[in-house]
């Protein structure tokens, strides 16, 4: 079960792959199959609906087609079109990793990858409050449209209020925020709930995913 | 402005992620020196800010709107250094959370949004001493700086767009920042009309910080230069190919990353033979003050 192993394992074993789909040179791109196995083999292991996965990672299918054209209107549409296969594999992997990773785990798994550690509490605390903030941002933008004079001009400096009043208000929260986790013992070190170690199983998986990366890469040449 | 991964080359982002790692490393040692480590709920709330923040649309004419991208205004209020972190970890929460963004491009992104976009901003604001000039300059410079350089790093990867492409998306990259500038400045006048005092006086950025900074600058026209460089040969090479004599250099050069490399290189060697000229050049010339 992919849900349960050690989150750093996993960033590795999803870095492995995409550095092996990166480095792949253009006239190979046939191999692309052999990716799309590993991964929905993966998948399936996690018990994670197929369909949702590849449906949700064809978010950057209109990015990777707008810059396809271009390449095959400069004459090279092979490279076009393994750009499009290239990102859309690269995004079920990272959807693959975040599908099996709660949040804060994934942000632990980075801070044991050594991710600076004051980056890694902002990012904990930015995931906590998305939620909160962008409900009170949907309620301050339908009390401005509620508000706004149908003037462009006007509907300018009320957006520009909106968000300043946004700011303020995130600002002071943040304050209560800190006043209450300082009321409460804060020492600037957040307690994770559940030490993870990393286990056999772990490794096992990396293991695996950097096989499997580097076999398909030099199979594949 | 977000690269997903698939099409970058490995050279140009495995560069970006050698580059963009350790600057974030300095750059949170040093935001965590300017705000303790109990700050930190605040840097989330402003990044998650800045993530709710980008609902709210901003009318720009002709039908259109715009929205908040946030480094320059996180580096007026915050400090350079904190926006930096802010702004990566917002990057890397898009990355993860809404696959806007690659997770081997993200380095790239960081360069381009969190550190050169928040150091491209901040610069006007302070040089303006704060004035309403320096905010609207510092969002439209962080938004050109980062477009731009998102688009020299495809080039590099040989993701080229066909010259009228490249008009368009030149176009668009300006009014995208005309649109920042505005919100940016427009946002900061509605913070100091409901907390005056909110607003960061810019202090002096001192001897250390001019060159970080304008080692930072040049750096990051060495890597558009690249891009606008022009093909023809410059009169030492014409010369050359009057007379007969092939310049070897020309072939050493052939490849773009090499080219980049060697920008950067003869930055750091001109930057090396500056330091040294004025270290040897030593004595002033007037005593300083000592009563």
């Amino acid at each position: 079960m992919l849900h349960r192993r050690h989150a750093a394992a996993k960033i590795l074993a999803a870095l492995a792959l995409l550095i092996s789909m990166a480095t792949l040179p253009p006239a190979y791109s046939f191999g692309w199959p052999a990716y799309a196995i590993i991964l929905v083999t993966m998948a399936a292991i996690a018990r994670l609906p197929a369909l949702g996965l590849l449906g949700a990672a064809a978010a950057v299918l209109p990015f990777a087609l707008c810059f396809a054209v271009m390449i095959a209107l400069a004459g090279d549409p092979a490279r076009g079109v393994w750009l499009i296969i290239r990102a859309y594999l690269s995004s079920v992997t990272a959807l693959l990793l975040v599908a099996t990773t709660p949040m804060p785990e994934l942000i632990a798994g980075l801070e044991w990858l050594r991710t600076p550690r004051f980056l890694a509490q902002v990012m904990q605390f930015l995931y906590r409050y998305l939620i909160v903030l962008i409900a009170e941002a949907s309620a301050t933008r339908q009390a401005m449209m509620l508000r706004a004079g149908s003037a462009p001009a006007l509907r300018f400096r009320q957006a520009a209020a909106a968000a300043g009043s946004l700011f303020a208000r995130a600002y002071a929260r943040a304050q209560a925020i800190h006043r209450a986790m300082v009321a409460r013992g804060f020492d600037g070190h957040l307690p994770t709930s559940a030490k993870a170690h990393f286990q056999w199983a772990d490794a096992g998986l990396l293991a695996t995913a950097i096989v499997l990366s580097a076999g398909v890469r030099i199979l594949l040449r | 402005m977000h690269i997903p991964d698939g099409f970058l080359s490995m050279p140009v982002w495995a560069t970006m992620d050698a580059v963009a790692a350790p600057s974030i490393a300095y750059l949170a040692r040093r935001a965590q020196r300017q705000f303790d480590h109990n700050k930190v709920p605040l840097m989330g709330v402003m990044g998650a800010f800045i993530f709710a923040a980008q609902m709210i649309n901003f009318p720009v004419g002709a039908g259109t709107s715009s929205h908040l991208v946030g480094g320059a205004l996180l580096s007026f209020t915050l400090g350079p250094a904190a926006a930096s972190i802010v702004m990566t970890a917002i990057l890397a929460m898009q990355a993860l959370i809404f696959q806007d963004g690659g997770l081997l491009a993200l380095g790239t992104n960081v360069f381009n949004m969190a550190i050169a976009g928040v150091l491209a901003g901040w610069l006007p604001y302070v040089l303006l001493r704060g004035r309403r000039s320096g905010l609207f300059i510092g969002g439209f410079v962080s938004v050109l700086t980062s477009a731009t350089l998102a688009l020299s790093e495809l080039w590099l990867s040989d993701v080229r767009m066909p010259p009228a492409g490249l008009a368009v998306s030149m176009g668009v990259f300006l009014l995208s920042a005309i649109a920042e500038g505005a919100i940016t400045l427009a946002v900061m006048q509605a913070l100091e009309g409901i907390e005056p005092g909110f607003v960061r006086r810019p202090r002096e950025i001192g001897a250390r910080g001019a060159v970080v900074t304008l080692a930072a600058v040049a750096g990051t026209l060495a890597a558009v230069g690249v891009l606008i460089a022009s093909e023809r040969p410059d009169w030492v090479e014409k010369l050359a190919g009057q007379n007969g004599l092939v310049l070897p250099v020309r072939t050493l050069l052939a490849s773009p990353p090499a080219k980049y490399f060697a920008g950067l290189a003869a930055l750091l060697a001109i930057y090396a033979l500056c330091t040294g000229i004025s270290r040897a050049l030593g004595r002033p010339i007037i005593a300083p003050r000592t009563d």
